[in-house]
């Protein structure tokens, strides 16, 4: 017996974007809605910059983030989850259903969805007063990038969907929160000990030690350099390892809470 | 295949598990075969549901070894969770329709007969086209059961499937779990609504303390033990169980004189929880982890 099988993978795909579609479709209409109506208000107050643009930003990240926190909520309820363990189908099978569905599906679905609801919105501008703001354009290089942003940050959403058991997508937060707090913290303290030297009363002050390094040339010669190498250190980490080790943690955290 | 996977549907051998560290089962014997709709019957706490959770997969034994259909139930192999289906007491259904429910959960189950569904839907009086979530929960868990049998999984378990069940539905539900036995299917049913079962389960499994202490056909319990009615108070060593009643005394003792008398389940529950060594020696079994005797009817 296969461990994976594409057609099981397609029923779950299946069963995962039906699950709930009413509501989904009531979250279409009130965020459908609310974009028109601000569209066209907005067009009536001559304020036509790139509206679009600025309201599918939060659609796709924050109501990403929201439908991945909840994606696993169906284990963490004891009269769903016996549905979910004994539906046939390998724990890869279901959790890449889950990945997909969250990540690609909620993406390109919003951007879909996204695009036809700005177009019936500039169309309504339009047959109205004449004028409207831009149109939305999926295939724009910001969009695009953004929409890249979603499918490597959504991972860590998809950790805190599998860890928590109520209010995913609150707790996700506070630990990113929590998790810059400490790091601004630790970066602050490594900053006072490197920099101590330089501290006039509570500030440091770096002037006096950049103009050392820009006269002795050690500014260009090590510094930007390594500046540089590690803004490159960070891309790749950011664009090639975060979303990977998100998601070997939490199908591994799946794997131990499916047991 | 192996006559295990043939034969023998589920072989349990010296199975521990517990919640905590006290087990609740410890050295765990029990053989299932197939084409029997067994009654698990036993007390509140007596580890009914764990043992149906065991058995699919859904909690690990401590030691011991779980066969089921071939499989080993606590890696959930999809091959195996193709042939189950598990019934729990407590159940969430989606808020869609009930066609939309088979389409999108059939397909998971190879052998889904949509005939048989419908027929059972018919049966229940599901055909409404209302959403499962605007049902109530007997119509729910009708439905579900209804999706179920259609399943034509070989492996049927089902927890207090009559709760929560209107007096014409348990008839319903009764009708229709005789008509769905199969000859390499099992259906086991815990329950403690043993008068819901009569007439449909058998063999019978008693679960007390953590242990089988009783797993009979009910030819075999007609064969060894007899009931009857009677106005005195009895008294004697052949005496088994005894409840005064409105019409008597109902007593059970050794069958002696080989005439077959129908006990029901209820005097068969009581008279087991309370003699069980006596009912041990009388049926051959060793008490308490017996070697498990009957189950093929």
């Amino acid at each position: 017996m296969k461990r994976f099988s594409i057609r099981r993978l397609g029923m779950l795909l299946r069963r995962d974007f039906s699950a709930g579609y009413k509501s989904v479709f009531i979250a279409m209409a009130a965020v459908g809605g609310f974009a028109i109506l601000v569209s066209v208000v907005s067009a009536f107050s001559r304020e036509l910059g790139p509206i679009h643009k600025q309201m599918y930003y939060p659609l796709l990240f924050i109501g990403g983030y929201i439908v991945t926190s909840l994606t696993f909520k169906e284990l963490h309820l004891n009269a769903h989850s016996v549905f979910y363990l004994t539906l046939p189908g390998s724990s890869l099978e279901k959790y890449l259903s889950k990945l997909l569905v969250t990540s690609v599906g909620y993406a390109f679905g919003s951007l879909f969805f996204y695009t036809a609801v700005s177009s019936a919105a500039e169309g309504i501008n339009r047959l109205i007063f004449g004028y409207g703001h831009p149109f939305f354009n999926p295939f724009e290089r910001a969009t695009l990038i953004a929409v890249a942003v979603y499918l490597v940050t959504q991972a860590v959403f998809l950790v805190g969907s599998v860890y928590f058991r109520k209010l995913a997508f609150i707790k996700t937060n506070l630990y990113l929160w929590l998790f810059g707090i400490v790091l601004t913290i630790l970066v602050g303290v490594v900053g006072w000990l490197i920099f101590r030297d330089y501290a006039v009363g509570r500030r440091i002050e770096l002037e006096p030690y950049f103009q050392r390094l820009g006269d002795s040339g050690e500014m260009q010669a090590v510094l930007v350099p390594l500046a540089e190498n590690f803004a490159k250190v960070a891309k790749v980490l950011f664009w090639g390892a975060m979303a990977p080790v998100c998601w070997l943690i939490s199908y591994l955290r799946l794997r131990e809470t499916e047991a | 295949m192996t006559e295990l996977e043939t034969e023998t549907g589920i072989q349990i051998n010296n199975l521990s598990f517990g919640y905590t560290k006290e087990r609740l089962f410890s050295d765990l014997d029990l053989t299932l075969r197939r084409g029997n709709i067994y009654g698990l019957l036993g007390k509140n706490g007596a580890g009914k549901t764990s043992l149906l959770k065991l058995i699919c997969g859904l909690r690990f034994p401590d030691s011991g070894a779980c066969n089921v259909l071939g499989w080993e139930p606590q890696h959930r192999p999809a091959a195996l969770l193709e042939d189950i289906y598990f019934l729990p007491e407590e159940f969430h259904t989606p808020p869609i329709s009930a066609d939309l429910y088979r389409q999108i959960y059939a397909p998971f189950y190879p052998r889904f007969s949509m005939e048989a569904f419908r027929e059972y839907l018919r049966e229940f009086d599901l055909l409404s086209g209302k959403r499962l979530s605007e049902l109530s929960y007997g119509q729910k868990k009708k439905f579900l059961l209804a999706f179920g049998l259609s399943t034509r999984c070989r492996l049927v378990l089902l927890d207090e499937p009559t709760n929560g069940l209107d007096i014409p539905s348990k008839s319903q539900f009764r009708r229709l779990l005789a008509r769905a036995g199969e000859e390499d299917r099992i259906i086991l049913i815990s329950t403690h609504q043993v008068r819901d079962m009569e007439n449909l389960i058998d063999p019978i499994i008693i679960l007390d303390e953590g242990k089988i202490i009783f797993q009979q056909t009910m030819y075999e319990v007609t064969r060894c033990l007899q009931v009857e009615v009677q106005m005195e108070e009895p008294s004697g060593d052949g005496v088994l169980y005894s409840e005064k009643g409105l019409g008597g005394y109902v007593v059970v003792r050794k069958n002696e004189s080989g005439e077959e008398t129908q006990l029901d389940l209820e005097t068969l529950f009581n008279t087991v929880i309370t003699n069980r060594d006596r009912i041990g020696e009388l049926f051959e079994m060793r008490v308490p982890g017996h070697d498990s005797k009957g189950g093929s009817a």
